[in-house]
């Protein structure tokens, strides 16, 4: 799984794992040579406490101090050292790209709103808990929340970055090579903050130009009897009042955009994989999946339910 | 003296058919009636003035009596000379409608229409008409079931209920004669503005902007009800009615389909833009001027993009609906700020050349002079405290944006000035041509606001913004403003406690007169605005007055009174004011209304003893 | 154990469980039990004389839960668009004490659901049945006729005054009838 900060896919991840490797070398040696050090000084203990006299005591204590310096000195400088390479990796990470892709991501309890910025503002990409980029290209991601402190991590790609309320936070993505990873919200927002996980595919630029078009399609109208049963049962009930599908009446925004949601690989952001019997369950109980998030158990009759997931497994 | 429209021609064949006949006395008779004709031709004139067929006076929006029996020496004299209670209690906003012997109410929901027998004591009712609009269209009108009036041409009256509906009843005995169902209560839409008629078509607009509804004007053939032509607001050209002919003055306005690319995605069908105001026509010039609402949701964030073609004014050829130019005075507005508010239409010279233009209070708190041929901003001089708007680049014609003033979702902005009412919201002001000054009766408030996302579900609100109003600078909430539209500067202005929100009539007597929301209906003068006379009305007055020349021959100025409208709505529909936000950020700020005035629903009519 | 420990022990279970039921959160079923559904009253007059049964408990007066879905979801159904924060607008105010169609429980939900001829929307069939009841609570506690320690906090944003249900001057409408006078 993409899913490791050490096993990375992009050079901002590289920095912060080399940052860590870096870190956890020189401690890793630091601790080894204080418990080695500690081991001696335990044993050496008991021989050095008898002294002939004064003059041998005080050389002693010359000695022990040098010792106690030159560790001190080493101490500082080591983490000076340390301080000065995080402070450059911090440096690097924070710049901000040049001909950046801007993405807009919103934190919500508990899925990820994302929407493609552009000047043009029908050319606007609304999707949820999925990020399409173009390999190699930088992304640049304006973070913030509607409810709590949520964060963004990516661990093969990039650090974590909080998205607050009422503030807008930046962060950037860049992937070297095509792959498929994941991540997940990184500050406790909730009852499902376990369950807040996201999806990004990194593609070539031709195939995001590809599903960019695709996204800004209105949703597919339905072809078959039952698909458009799916579509009435879908504006006829509940589902209305928080999601939108483009192309019909429903425009709603407190939930996730539906409009191309079978062109997603996953549910309920990223905790069930995206198929016709996760989504009847998924619709029927999400507390049994997911409890305490804030879609509702809808009861559906068993035919409606089965046209609806039809229709949505259309929404390409 | 009930004759209409009779011509000299016809007055010589009865003199000829006298002398004919023979008899020097009746040929005396003949000639004095011929000399008291010629004579009354003045007078003949003055009836002619005599009637008020659509709510703005005429096609030009003026609200200009040249009735001048009642004069600024005399007007202190001015008594009731009868009232009339509708039955009804929410804000009254119409203008009575008159003809030479009939005047025509229409009331707020549920929109009964009476005609009052102008030519018999007391006023009686002659008839009334009662379309009964569907009661649930009341839980869809963002600002108090208000109705602003109907019209009259040809024998026909022609007004709008709030569930959608324009109808046509005989002006004689208020028969229907059709109805035409216009938009969907359930979509949020609902009707509230005065319909013109101009060339054998009724002019109608929507309302709705709070409620998601995507805006129109629609035009119906007098006749027979029929739609003739649509052009909505918003989206692909094809349906605003965009084509050839279209020059706008401005390069913003130039491209295809700006009502699509100027959205994100589909929010174009729900972007507002309604046509809920005023509608003047120039008859030379063969075109209509009418402006559209806010885009929705308020909160802008929604809706990145200039948002065509909201909040601007249209002029389009009455005939076929197409647009000729736009102007947009707020792209991309950010606080409400519709634009529908009156085009007076005027003749001003301007650097030495006689220019065709209208004069246009926005709702962002600007006087603008616009060329009405071509659409160009001729000046634009803030007649309030504007902190919203830099000002207006007269080469680009946009309004220079004040970056601290942005909302923002989940940030507070505070002392937004003018509020969202704008500096001047529905009530429509008057020009005298003689004094040549624009009578403008508006507000001075601010607000804070605080934009939130805006969740649309059909046929609810989709407004996302929290507001909370107050009084701007000075701590008076309403003024009544003299603009001297040449010199681009108010001449005197009168400071109310509450905002102005009635209607302003001016005469050719040298009087002004407009309503308090506390009940008083004050005359001022028209030069100095010394107040001349006043008189306490049961309700708070949000009407339009009138003046016409009754069947006795004496001048009447008829005003309705009944407070309420968007300001009003703390005391008609009985707001709980702790809530510093209802009604939609009035209740704080309007918390002491209820001691002033209660609920009401009267016409007043005044004249000379 | 000493009594003191004892009286300690009985002090803490106590607070303890009344806190339960405030903070219980149940997410999948709906409610419908605990408040027994009877005929919607909304008139005080009833032929023959006896008063209708008292209304029972409802569990949502007392769930902090609830009443703070309900908050969340007033303001996602738009239900401020037309009430604002209970001053109303093109609705009437629903925090002061004059209900028009009955403040029971039931009678709230009866009017979401069904909707009321002068515009109050229909949502029935549109909004889950258990997130009415989370709006009845919430609506209810606007004009504080919750249990105090399951009420929303104020709200922080635009307006720094109290929150709606702990204003003053509020009187709730009693739940039951007044009791009728002796024959």
């Amino acid at each position: 799984m993409n899913h490791s900060a050490i096993s990375v896919a992009g050079p901002r991840a590289r920095e912060i794992a080399e940052l860590l490797v870096l870190f956890v070398g020189v401690s890793a040696v630091v601790y080894v040579i204080v418990v080695c050090a500690l081991i001696w000084a335990i044993r050496r203990k008991r021989a050095a406490t008898r002294f002939e006299d004064d003059d041998a005591r005080r050389a002693a204590d010359r000695k022990s101090r040098h010792i106690i310096g030159a560790a001190t000195a080493l101490s500082v400088l080591i983490l000076i050292t340390l301080a000065l390479a995080d402070f450059f990796v911090q440096r690097s990470l924070s710049a901000h790209p040049v001909d950046a892709l801007r993405v807009v991501v919103t934190g919500h309890q508990y899925w990820w709103e994302i929407e493609y910025d552009d000047p043009a503002p029908s050319q606007r990409v609304r999707t949820a808990n999925e990020l399409h980029i173009p390999v190699g290209r930088p992304v640049e991601l304006v973070l913030t929340s509607r409810d709590v402190i949520h964060s963004f991590w990516l661990p093969s790609i990039t650090g974590k970055k909080d998205l607050i309320p009422g503030h807008t936070t930046s962060e950037v993505l860049v992937a070297e090579k095509p792959g498929v990873f994941t991540g997940q919200c990184a500050e406790f927002c909730g009852l499902q903050h376990a369950k807040m996980r996201l999806v990004m595919h990194a593609v070539s630029p031709e195939e995001y130009e590809a599903w960019r078009q695709q996204q800004l399609q209105p949703g597919r109208q339905p072809a078959t009897d039952e698909e458009r049963r799916g579509q009435s049962v879908f504006t006829k009930s509940s589902c209305i009042l928080c999601h939108s599908i483009q192309g019909t009446d429903a425009a709603a925004t407190v939930g996730p955009d539906l409009t191309h949601i079978a062109s997603r690989t996953t549910l309920a952001a990223g905790t069930l994989p995206n198929d016709q019997s996760n989504m009847a369950t998924w619709i029927l109980s999400p507390h049994a999946i997911k409890p305490g998030v804030q879609m509702p158990a809808t009861q559906l009759a068993p035919a409606d339910l089965a046209a609806l997931t039809r229709y949505l497994a259309s929404l390409q | 003296m009930g004759d209409k429209h009779e011509d000299s021609s016809t007055h010589r064949h009865p003199t000829r058919k006298l002398f004919e006949i023979g008899g020097r006395r009746l040929g005396l008779l003949a000639v004095a009636v011929l000399a008291a004709l010629w004579v009354g031709g003045p007078l003949r004139a003055q009836q002619g003035a005599a009637q008020w067929p659509m709510p703005a006076g005429d096609f030009a929006n003026t609200r200009f009596s040249a009735l001048q029996d009642v004069t600024a020496e005399n007007v202190s004299q001015l008594k009731v000379s009868f009232t009339f209670s509708t039955g009804f209690l929410r804000g009254h906003e119409a203008a009575p409608i008159v003809t030479s012997d009939t005047m025509y109410i229409v009331t707020p929901y549920p929109n009964v229409l009476y005609a009052l027998a102008l030519d018999e004591p007391g006023a009686p009712v002659r008839w009334k008409y009662e379309p009964k609009p569907r009661a649930s269209s009341q839980g869809v009108a963002c600002c108090d079931t208000v109705n602003r009036g109907a019209a009259y041409d040809s024998g026909r009256i022609f007004f709008n209920t709030l569930d959608n509906t324009t109808v046509a009843v005989d002006a004689k005995d208020g028969h229907e004669l059709w109805r035409t169902g216009l938009g969907d209560i359930r979509r949020g839409e609902t009707m509230t503005m005065a319909p013109v008629v101009v060339k054998g078509k009724v002019l109608v607009g929507n309302s709705g902007g709070e409620f998601g509804v995507r805006g129109w004007i629609t035009a119906l053939d007098a006749a027979t009800g029929k739609i003739a032509w649509r052009a909505y607001s918003t989206g692909p050209d094809s349906e605003v009615l965009i084509g050839p002919d279209f020059k706008p003055f401005y390069a913003q306005d130039r491209g295809k389909d700006l009502g699509v690319s100027t959205w994100p995605r589909d929010a174009w069908k729900r972007g507002g833009g309604t046509v809920w105001g005023w509608i003047s026509y120039d008859p030379e010039l063969n075109l209509i001027y009418h402006g559209t609402a806010n885009p929705g949701p308020w909160n802008p964030e929604q809706r990145p993009g200039d948002n065509k073609w909201t909040a601007g004014v249209f002029a389009r050829n009455p005939d076929t609906g197409a647009a000729k130019w736009f102007y947009q005075f707020n792209p991309h507005d950010l606080y409400d700020y519709d634009g529908v508010n009156e085009n007076v239409l005027m003749d001003l010279e301007i650097d030495g050349r006689m220019r065709k233009v209208f004069a246009h209070p926005d709702r962002n708190g600007y006087l603008y002079v616009i060329d009405r041929e071509t659409g160009e901003v001729l000046s634009a001089k803030p007649f309030v405290h504007v902190n919203t708007i830099s000002g207006i680049d007269m080469k680009s014609g946009r309004p220079t944006m004040v970056a601290e003033k942005k909302p923002v979702v989940g940030k507070v902005v505070r002392n937004i000035c003018p509020h969202a009412a704008g500096g001047k919201d529905w009530q429509p002001s008057a020009y005298s041509p003689t004094t040549r000054y624009l009578y403008i009766p508006h507000q001075n408030m601010c607000q804070d606001q605080e934009a939130v996302p805006a969740n649309y579900i059909a046929g609810t609100p989709y407004v996302g913004a929290n507001v909370k109003m107050h009084a701007g600078p000075g701590g008076h909430r309403g003024v009544f403003t003299a603009w001297d539209v040449a010199a681009g500067k108010a001449a005197w202005e009168i400071r109310e406690n509450f905002p102005v929100w009635s209607g302003a009539l001016a005469t050719a007597g040298g009087v002004v007169f407009y309503g308090t929301m506390e009940g008083w209906f004050k005359a001022v003068d028209a030069r100095t605005g010394r107040e001349l006379w006043k008189y306490k009305a049961g309700s708070g007055i949000v009407g339009q007055p009138v003046s016409y020349r009754g069947p006795d021959g004496k001048q009447y100025i008829a005003v309705l009174a009944g407070v309420g409208g968007w300001a009003g709505a703390v005391v008609s529909a009985n707001l709980d004011t702790r809530d510093v936000s209802a009604g939609n950020g009035w209740g704080g700020v309007m918390a002491d209304l209820p001691q002033h005035t209660q609920q009401g629903g009267t016409l007043y009519v005044f004249a000379l003893p | 154990m000493s009594s003191r420990c004892l009286e300690l022990l009985f002090l803490v279970s106590a607070v303890v469980l009344a806190g339960c039921q405030r903070e219980e959160r149940r997410f999948s079923e709906p409610p419908a039990a605990s408040v027994a559904i009877r005929s919607v009253v909304q008139s005080d007059i009833r032929p023959g004389g006896a008063p209708p049964p008292p209304s029972p408990a409802f569990a949502y007066d007392s769930n902090a839960h609830a009443i703070s879905q309900g908050k969340q979801l007033y303001e996602w159904f738009n239900c401020t668009g037309c009430h604002a924060f209970g001053g109303g607008a093109i609705g009437p105010p629903l925090m002061d004490d004059q209900w028009i169609y009955g403040s029971d429980p039931e009678n709230i939900f009866a009017t979401i659901v069904e909707g009321r001829p002068n515009g109050m929307p229909s949502f029935g069939g549109k909004i889950p049945e258990q997130q009415v009841w989370q709006l009845v609570a919430y609506v209810r506690s606007l004009s504080g006729q919750v249990r105090k320690d399951a009420d929303t906090a104020r709200s922080d944003h635009l307006f720094t005054r109290k929150s709606e249900s702990s204003m003053g001057n509020t009187r709730p409408r009693p739940a039951s009838p007044p009791p009728q006078p002796p024959p």
